[in-house]
C-alpha cells in the first residue's frame, strides 16, 4: 500500500471510527473485562509444542480504546472530532478502560509540544520505523500485520514501513552495543501469554502522529495473548524514566482478518507523497523526499 | 578353523609376503577398494539432498539465515577486480554467454545506467532491492517458515516476501519494490512466480534492468545441510530478445547466535541516505540530535 496518510484518510477514519465505536466497544468490553485465562484453553489453536498459535494476518480492530484510534494516546482523538488536543480525549469504550495519559517530566513535556508544533518532524512520515508499540499501534484496519511461528521464534511482518521483528523465543538477553528504531525484542511464553521484553531503542521513534515520544531509555513490556481462535489481546507497559513519571499503559485486540485477503506492500520512501501535507499545514519548513 | 583361515587367508597374503611384486599387487588391489568406495561416494552426492521436514513431517525445512558468497550484486554479467572487490564470473546460466540478451535500445539505456551508477542506482537511496536481487545483495536473508506459511526477510532495508501459494492468482494490478509472489512445491523444490515488479528497479550496481512486464521465475532447492541453489529464470518482452537465467548459492550463516538486524537508512546534512549500523553510537539520537535535552525552542 502507499503510504497516504493525507487529511482524507483521517476523515475516512473517522467517519469508520463512528460507524464501529458503538457496535464494537461492548464485545470488546467483555472480552477484556474476562482477561486471559489461567486454565489452558482447548479451544485455542495450537502448536506441536504446545503454545498457542499465533499465526495469521492480523489488524488492529476499532472499538474499545479509542484514545488509540488515531491521534495520539493522550487522548487526542482525531476521530472523536478532536485535534491538537482538543478532542474530548475520553476516548475509551463505554464501560471499558480509561484512557492512559502521558505523564511527562516538564523537560519532556516542552520538547513534546515543541513537536506538537513541528509535525513534520515526525520520522514516520519520512517513511522511518515506526518503533515499538506504534508499529502495532497503527490506526486501526489499516495495516494488518503478519505473524509466522515455530518453537523458535515469533515473527512480526507489519505491513506499515514493511517493519518487521523477528522475536527469538529462547530467553536469550539483549545484545550489548546495539540500538535500533524497533530496539531489540525477546520474547517468552507465560503460559499461554506471549510476553515480550523490547529494549536497546535508538530514541529516535515517536508513539503517535501528535509528537508524544519516547528517548533511548524506552523499555517495553509487551503481552500478546490469544483470548479466541480469532483475536489477539495487545498489551504494552512503556517506561522511560527520563520521559515519563509513570509507566504508559496501552491495551486493544488484533482481529484475525479472513484467508481471502492478503498482506500487500508497502513502498513509503519509494513513492512517498504525505510528507508535504504535513509540512504546510504544520508550518515546517517544506521538505522534499527523493 | 578352515572358515577362518579362508577369512583370513587374503590379509596373510598381503601383509605376510616379504616379496616386492606381491606387495605391489596387494597396494594396486588396495587401491582399487578405495577408488570403488570414492566412485560410490561421489556417486552418491549426484542425488538430489533431502532436506528435513517441519513438524507437519511432509514441507521441506528451508528455515535459517542465509547469504551469498559471490559479488554478482556489483554485476550479474561478472565484472572485472576493483575496490577491493575481487574479479567475479556472470552468474548468468544462460545464455552461455553469460550475457542479458538486452535489444539493442534497451542494452543503450544500460550504458547510460551504468554510466550514472553513483547516484542513480535505486538501492543507493534505500529502497528495496526488489527480486531476484535481494536475494545476491551482499547481506543475509532470513527464511521463515512452518507449515502452510513461508515468507524471506531480507535484512537490506529490511524488506519482506510473503510467498502465496499459487492456488490463487498474482495479484498483480499495481507495481509493487518487491513484486506479488506465487509459490508450489515441486518435490523439494519451491517453485515461486513473481510479477508486478516496478521498472524503477535495478538488478545490480551496474544498471542492468528490467521493465514492468518482467517476470520472474525462482527455483530454491537445498543441495546440503547448509546450501541453497537459487536460480531464477527471467523473461521480459520489452527489454531483452529472450529469456535468461542465473543461478547462485545461499549459504547457511552458522555462527551461533547469527540473527537478522536491523537496518534503517539515516539521513544525513543534505538529505542523502546512508545505512547506518545499530551498533554505531551514530545510530543514537542523542548523538546526533542537539536540540533535545536542551530548553525547547519557541
Amino acid at each position: 500500500m502507499k503510504a497516504v496518510p493525507t487529511p482524507y484518510g483521517f476523515a475516512v477514519a473517522a467517519v469508520v471510527c463512528v460507524l464501529l465505536s458503538a457496535g464494537a466497544s461492548r464485545t470488546l468490553t467483555a472480552q477484556v473485562t474476562q482477561g486471559p485465562s489461567n486454565s489452558p484453553n482447548k479451544t485455542l489453536p495450537r502448536l506441536p509444542n504446545g503454545r498457542p498459535d499465533l499465526q495469521g494476518l492480523w489488524l488492529k480492530s476499532a472499538g474499545g480504546f479509542q484514545g488509540l484510534f488515531i491521534g495520539s494516546l493522550d487522548g487526542t482523538n482525531f476521530a472523536a472530532g478532536g485535534a491538537r488536543g482538543g478532542g474530548r480525549g475520553t476516548g475509551g469504550a463505554r464501560g471499558g478502560p480509561a484512557p492512559s495519559r502521558y505523564e511527562y517530566t516538564p523537560e519532556a513535556e516542552a520538547e513534546r509540544n515543541y513537536r506538537r508544533r513541528n509535525l513534520y518532524l515526525d520520522p514516520e512520515a519520512r517513511c522511518h520505523l515506526p518503533g515499538v508499540p506504534r508499529a502495532l499501534d497503527q490506526p486501526a484496519g489499516l495495516y494488518p500485520v503478519q505473524i509466522i511461528q515455530d518453537e523458535k521464534y515469533v515473527a512480526l511482518l507489519h505491513e506499515a514501513m514493511h517493519d518487521v521483528r523477528i522475536i527469538p523465543t529462547d530467553n536469550s538477553p539483549h545484545p550489548k552495543n546495539y540500538w535500533a528504531w524497533d530496539g531489540d525484542s525477546r520474547g517468552r511464553w507465560e503460559g499461554d501469554t506471549f510476553v515480550v521484553d523490547v529494549s536497546n531503542f535508538n530514541g529516535r521513534a515517536w508513539l503517535d502522529m501528535e509528537g508524544n515520544f519516547v528517548d533511548e531509555n524506552e523499555h517495553v513490556l509487551e503481552r500478546f495473548t490469544l483470548i479466541d481462535p480469532d483475536t489477539i489481546l495487545y498489551e504494552a507497559t512503556i517506561t522511560d524514566p527520563t520521559v515519563f513519571v509513570k509507566p504508559v499503559e496501552m491495551r486493544f485486540t488484533l482481529k484475525r482478518v479472513p484467508a481471502d485477503q492478503q498482506i500487500l506492500e508497502y513502498s513509503c520512501l519509494e513513492g512517498e507523497r504525505s510528507l508535504q501535507n504535513y509540512t504546510e499545514e504544520d508550518g515546517g519548513k517544506k521538505v522534499r523526499v527523493k | 578353523m578352515k572358515n577362518r583361515f579362508l577369512m583370513a587367508a587374503p590379509y596373510r597374503a598381503c601383509t605376510r609376503s616379504a616379496r616386492v611384486l606381491r606387495q605391489a599387487f596387494c597396494s594396486i588391489v588396495a587401491a582399487g577398494i578405495v577408488a570403488a568406495f570414492v566412485l560410490t561416494g561421489g556417486a552418491q552426492t549426484q542425488k538430489p539432498f533431502t532436506p528435513a521436514r517441519l513438524w507437519d513431517g511432509k514441507t521441506p525445512d528451508f528455515r535459517g539465515i542465509w547469504q551469498v558468497r559471490d559479488t554478482a550484486y556489483v554485476n550479474i554479467e561478472g565484472h572485472p577486480g576493483e575496490r577491493g572487490i575481487a574479479a567475479a564470473r556472470s552468474i548468468i546460466v544462460d545464455p552461455a554467454d553469460g550475457k542479458i540478451p538486452y535489444k539493442p535500445q534497451a542494452l543503450a539505456q544500460r550504458q547510460e545506467n551504468y554510466r550514472n551508477r553513483a547516484t542513480a542506482d535505486p538501492s543507493s537511496k534505500c529502497y528495496q532491492a526488489g527480486v531476484p536481487r535481494a536475494t545476491y545483495v551482499p547481506t543475509p536473508l532470513q527464511i521463515l517458515q512452518s507449515p502452510g506459511n513461508f515468507a524471506i526477510v531480507y535484512q537490506d532495508n529490511h524488506a519482506f516476501r510473503v510467498f502465496h501459494p499459487d492456488t490463487r492468482p498474482h495479484f498483480d494490478a499495481t507495481d509493487w519494490w518487491m513484486g506479488d509472489t506465487r509459490y508450489r512445491w515441486q518435490g523439494d523444490t519451491l517453485v515461486a512466480d513473481v510479477v508486478a515488479l516496478t521498472d524503477q528497479l535495478w538488478l545490480d550496481q551496474a544498471g542492468n534492468f528490467h521493465s514492468t512486464e518482467f517476470h520472474v521465475v525462482e527455483r530454491y532447492r537445498m543441495t546440503g545441510v547448509d546450501t541453497i541453489e537459487y536460480e531464477a529464470r527471467t523473461e521480459d518482452p520489452v527489454v531483452y530478445t529472450k529469456p535468461w537465467t542465473l543461478r547462485t548459492i545461499l549459504y547457511r550463516v552458522t555462527q551461533p547466535g547469527a540473527r537478522i538486524i536491523e537496518d534503517e537508512c539515516l539521513e544525513d546534512a543534505n538529505g542523502v541516505r546512508h545505512h547506518i549500523s545499530p551498533s554505531d553510537p551514530k545510530n543514537l539520537l542523542k548523538s546526533d540530535y542537539s536540540r533535545w535535552k536542551k530548553p525547547a525552542q519557541k
